[in-house]
């Protein structure tokens, strides 16, 4: 996910110009609102005597401030970093704070939860616009108290002037500091003033996750409200021929049922919806329809299809040139010894635990969604497009999401409840059920690599990636014939300046299948070929493969990051019968270094006796969500590694649930151990880049004790000697 | 990682050879059937059986065993009678996903009871938990094996009071009834029947019984 | 019509024998707590307490749940203050959240079975529950603490 998405940096300059592009002259520190009414009050709220601060900050005249968290919640903690970062500078008590979600809107710069961009794309504007707000309110006491605004300091949600020990809250200066001119020279605190940010403190929306309070897009309800689960075609992408329905209309519940389309990515699919008035009766509905698919004119394709012909690609195609220094394939012509190898990463599907689900109420002249959705500013404008209605007119609410990776920043199934509440006139809710969810992707691309590299004088000498997997660019626009932008995703900037002759290349190649991205996207696959590759060079120059890495990646942060590894993990006091692989990777501006250990199981294959994980990502908020996200990411790594693979058998998924895509569970976990690196670099994404180093650094581990290069992935930890 | 990973998760070289050294051992301790003069734990086994049932017909009982063991070794009876504390599943009788444990009464242990997935009935649906009254594997004392056990040793355990819950021979005959048993003729949605009927099946465990309940021989 | 006993309340439910639990809790009496992750017993999102034990009510139908005690997540603690639900708040376990209603559940039965769990034990009551977050190093820590929480209060009492 690009960048482009997440809010523009805001120097003062381009604060000044956003502000300015709004069109309207905000009273206090509004920043993007397009909004004319929302200078003051927040149309969404019932009492006009809320004060919106800005788009962030909602001020009641009682005193109570409500900030909104503008990013999805799915695990990765936005809904407690966001107001963390707030509190910090406007001076509020966390636990005096309401957390709500915002609705899609332009008035926040980009709402996208991916790319890991949430903090590190929100962070210096959330800072600033806090630091306004809690100045205008300090000016709008001083000048209640007609005494000098430096007088005055803020502090759990009031203002205090020093010299009498007189104080207001912010509910009794919210209105008059909402009229004062937005101050454009605040002062941001020094790191080593926070009070808030930089510490552990603990999550706001834990307790409402322990008593099923929560709610999540499938708990939520509306008024009137219907279920629906849908039918939709095995291969993905047939035509609905016809549909019996007289056993579904035989189940107590189901109201109606009738043929959808659903848009993914620019490409309608048939569908057959089944609306119930409870989810239960909309999933058996489905089940009892028969269907006739019309499957022809695309191509049913096998796993090991697919797997050959990406193979065949790459010892037959050059590719497209992604990034190219010195001229590596000339010296590997030239050269008597060199590794050539082939690694290749299978396709996933995300199964997040909450299946996809939104519930849509089209009204005419208004569409309303709700649901666990990773980006209501993209269902927003893609709804509006779709639907043809004015932005301003589609309506998105956020739930907390129960898992996303990728899979619910895509617009299908909200498009998909439109549809369907537009053909009943009523609220309706989609539910996809798990065989839905993990059958019907999109899926994150398996991609194959090939490895060139050629060592002299215990040097690399040359190094040479080409690479063949799907793109998930050319499904989000008709960018075909270009080479994959995300080519060198996961594999470290420093690895240009030192090794002279590299190149990376893209050898286009598609199917049928629709792909999307899955936590950390290419990094997750890109960081298994390329760390590995580099281990397997490492072995060629008979190097420790640690000190390999240290002596190519010079920048000084990654030297701290290599030491810190080193350090924390005995890698140069390890025993015999222990081995150690390590790999580092970077991604959405983080730099994260693992190192795991292995040992041989008594009954067979290999166990992880531990993982140490170093992360590098500058600036942060809260470094126990850190370390969760990290902890989170290897597990999730391992399931990736060596538990699970989505495959096709004649165009159609083959892992429909738990039972075929197996997941670690409690027993599988290694023992983990996290550091975080402490600079004053800006910050980088967190949710993703702890993920792709973790395969390479096992597989590399089994090599060092074993012998045994992996190559494929997933592979099985029980069938490894 | 792994540390409760449970030894029976092994890989099917090295179960292999688990299970023959389990043979081995069950070969050097062995009893004779019923019927047959023994030295050893025989005293006991006789004397469960009202001598006037047993009509002694070697050939009969052990032809009939051929029958029995074919259904007794089927995923459908297998399955519930696994040689560690985990249950197996499926046609290919893999160790059960999520490694639920025996626990002392073969219900299961704490969250992880046969019976809080395991109805009164098969639920429906693809690789839906398959289901039966009381749903449970043998209890941890008397754990009655079958899994890897050779026609000979498993014929010897299943009349073995000490081993087989102190069935003495009524118990044995009626036990082909038992609810548990008939359910492995009510198979969940992919799971094959047992190789015949549960009527055939009865016939042989009876014919097996009253005919002395011999043992084939060792292979 | 169906009788539900569902945390001390009754409930007269318009359903047929054969709906899930799991669905009349969430669409009927609109007890959200409960999850849906796979609907065939694998995951463990939709573990309840039927007299006690944690049942997965996606595969449990009402029939077997009549005359019978309900507990969901909403009702194992009137304030949100089971010990494991104050251990999980005390190291911040869930990330998303969406499977921990069925982990607490599941172990709350280990708990009341076992006072003092090992990590064997742990692992032996919570293999069946799925977390796609990967909390299970703080699952297995917050079981820990709130059996100490368990364990010290019964020794105050």
């Amino acid at each position: 996910m690009s960048d482009s998405n997440t809010i523009p940096n805001t120097s003062r300059r381009s604060f000044l110009k956003l502000a300015g592009i709004g069109g309207t002259a905000f009273y206090l520190g509004v920043f993007y609102s397009d909004d004319a009414s929302a200078n003051v009050i927040n149309p969404d709220l019932p009492a006009a005597s809320k004060i919106e601060m800005n788009a962030w900050i909602i001020i009641e005249e009682s005193g109570k401030v409500t900030l909104v968290d503008h990013r999805a919640e799915m695990g990765q903690g936005s809904f407690h970093s966001v107001p963390q970062i707030i509190a910090e500078e406007l001076e509020v008590d966390l636990k005096d704070i309401n957390v709500i979600f915002a609705q899609g809107s332009k008035k926040y710069g980009g709402q996208i939860t991916g790319g890991s961009s949430t903090i590190r794309g929100s962070y210096k504007n959330l800072l600033k616009l806090s630091a306004t707000a809690r100045e205008m309110l300090i000016t709008a006491a001083a000048g209640i108290w007609a005494v000098p605004a430096n007088e005055c300091f803020a502090q759990s949600g009031a203002i205090i002037h020093k010299p009498s020990g007189k104080s207001l809250h912010y509910g009794q200066l919210a209105e008059k500091a909402s009229k004062l001119p937005t101050p454009t020279d605040v002062k941001l605190k020094k790191r080593a003033d926070y009070k808030l940010i930089g510490k552990g403190i603990r999550r706001i929306d834990t307790p409402l996750k322990t008593n099923g309070k929560a709610i999540f897009g499938l708990d939520k309800r509306i008024d009137g409200m219907l279920f629906a689960a849908v039918e939709r075609n095995p291969r993905l992408r047939g035509k609905l021929v016809s549909f019996d329905a007289a056993e579904t209309l035989k189940i107590p519940g189901v109201k109606k049922v009738f043929k959808i389309q659903m848009q993914v990515h620019s490409t309608l699919r048939d569908g057959v919806a089944v609306v119930a008035d409870n989810s239960w009766a909309a999933l058996q509905g489905k089940k009892a329809l028969k269907v006739v698919w019309d499957d022809s004119g695309f191509e049913h394709l096998s796993s090991p299809e697919i797997a050959k012909r990406k193979l065949d690609l790459l010892q037959k195609e050059e590719g497209l040139i992604v990034k190219k220094e010195g001229d590596p394939s000339k010296i590997i012509a030239a050269a008597t010894k060199k590794l050539d190898v082939v690694y290749e990463t299978p396709y996933q599907s995300h199964y997040a635990m909450e299946p996809v689900n939104c519930i849509a109420h089209y009204q005419d002249t208004k569409i309303e969604i709700w649901g666990p959705l990773q980006a209501p500013d993209w269902m927003q404008q893609h709804i509006s497009k779709t639907f043809s209605l004015p932005a301003e007119s589609v309506i998105v609410n956020m739930t907390f999401l129960g898992g996303g990776f990728g899979r619910k920043a895509f617009t299908d199934y909200c498009h998909e409840a439109v549809v369907i509440s537009k053909e009943i006139k009523k609220p309706v809710q989609i539910v996809w059920s798990r065989e839905d969810d993990a059958t019907q992707g999109p899926f994150r691309p398996g991609v194959s690599y090939r490895g060139e590299g050629v060592i002299e004088n215990g040097e690399i000498a040359a190094l040479k990636f080409r690479m063949a997997g799907q793109n998930i660019d050319h499904w989000m626009s008709d960018k075909r014939g270009k080479p994959n932008g995300s080519t060198t995703e996961g594999f470290l900037a420093p690895y240009f300046e030192s090794i002279k002759n590299i190149s990376f290349s893209d050898i286009p190649f598609e199917t049928p299948i629709p792909v999307l991205w899955w936590r950390s996207v290419y990094a997750s696959t890109n960081g298994f070929a390329y760390e590995s590759f580099m281990d397997e060079m490492a072995h060629e120059a008979k190097a420790d493969p640690l000190d390999f890495r240290r002596k190519y990646l010079k920048e000084p942060r990654v030297q701290i990051l290599i030491d810190k590894m080193e350090e924390v993990s005995g890698w140069k006091s390890r025993k015999k019968n222990e081995g150690y692989g390590v790999a580092i990777t970077e991604c959405f501006d983080s730099t994260v270094g693992q190192i795991v250990k292995v040992s041989k199981k008594r009954t067979g294959g290999i166990k992880i006796d531990k993982v140490w994980a170093v992360m590098d990502c500058g600036w942060y908020v809260n470094p126990d969500i850190i370390e969760a996200q990290i902890e989170g990411s290897i597990i999730m790594g391992l399931g990736a590694a060596a538990f699970h693979e989505m495959t096709f058998t004649d165009g159609m998924a083959d892992k429909k649930n738990f039972y075929e895509y197996n997941m670690p569970r409690i027993y599988d976990m290694p023992e983990m151990e996290v550091h975080i690196i402490d600079n004053d670099a800006d910050a980088g994404g967190v949710g993703e880049p702890a993920l792709p180093p973790f395969a390479p650094a096992l597989t590399n581990a089994i090599f060092d004790l074993t012998g045994t290069r992996i190559r494929k992935l997933p592979f099985n930890m029980d069938e490894v000697s | 990682m792994n540390n409760n990973r449970p030894s029976h998760y092994i890989s099917p070289s090295k179960k292999n050879k688990k299970i023959a050294v389990l043979l081995v051992l069950s070969v050097i301790i062995s009893v004779t059937a019923f019927g047959i003069n023994s030295r050893y734990n025989a005293q006991n086994t006789y004397t469960a059986i009202p001598k006037s049932t047993v009509k002694k017909d070697s050939i009969a009982s052990v032809k009939a065993f051929e029958k029995v063991y074919a259904v007794l070794m089927s995923p459908r009876c297998v399955n519930c009678h696994p040689i560690g504390d985990i249950p197996l599943q499926g046609d290919d009788s893999h160790v059960h996903k999520m490694f639920p444990k025996r626990g002392e009464d073969g219900k299961g242990l704490y969250a992880m009871k046969c019976a809080n997935c395991h109805q009164s009935e098969n639920t429906k649906g693809e690789h839906a938990p398959p289901g039966a009254e009381n749903w449970h594997l043998p209890p941890a004392n008397m754990k009655m094996v079958f899994e890897g056990r050779s026609a000979h040793d498993l014929a010897k355990q299943l009349i073995d009071t000490k081993q087989n819950g102190n069935k003495d021979m009524k118990k044995l005959l009626e036990h082909a009834d038992d609810g548990l048993v008939l359910s492995g003729w009510k198979p969940a949605q992919g799971n094959s029947l047992p190789p015949m009927s549960h009527s055939e099946f009865k016939k042989a465990w009876t014919t097996w019984l009253e005919n002395g309940a011999y043992a084939p021989a060792k292979k | 019509m169906v009788k539900l006993n569902v945390n001390s309340k009754s409930h007269d439910c318009d359903i047929s024998n054969d709906m899930p639990l799991l669905w009349a809790l969430r669409d009927i009496l609109n007890l959200t707590g409960t999850k849906y992750g796979c609907g065939v017993a694998q995951c463990g999102a939709c573990v309840v307490h039927l007299d006690g034990e944690a049942v997965r009510s996606c595969v449990t139908k009402v029939s077997r749940a009549e005359g019978k005690k309900i507990t969901t997540i909403e009702g194992l603690s009137l304030n949100n203050d089971h010990p494991l639900q104050k251990a999980w708040q005390e190291i911040d376990v869930p990330q998303c959240g969406y499977c921990h209603s069925g982990q607490i559940m599941s172990a709350a039965v280990l708990l009341r079975e076992n006072k003092n769990p090992t990590d064997e034990d742990i692992d032996n009551a919570m293999a069946g529950n799925i977390c796609r977050c990967g909390t299970y190093p703080r699952v297995r820590k917050a079981i820990h603490i709130a059996a100490d929480m368990q364990r010290k209060a019964e020794n105050k009492s």
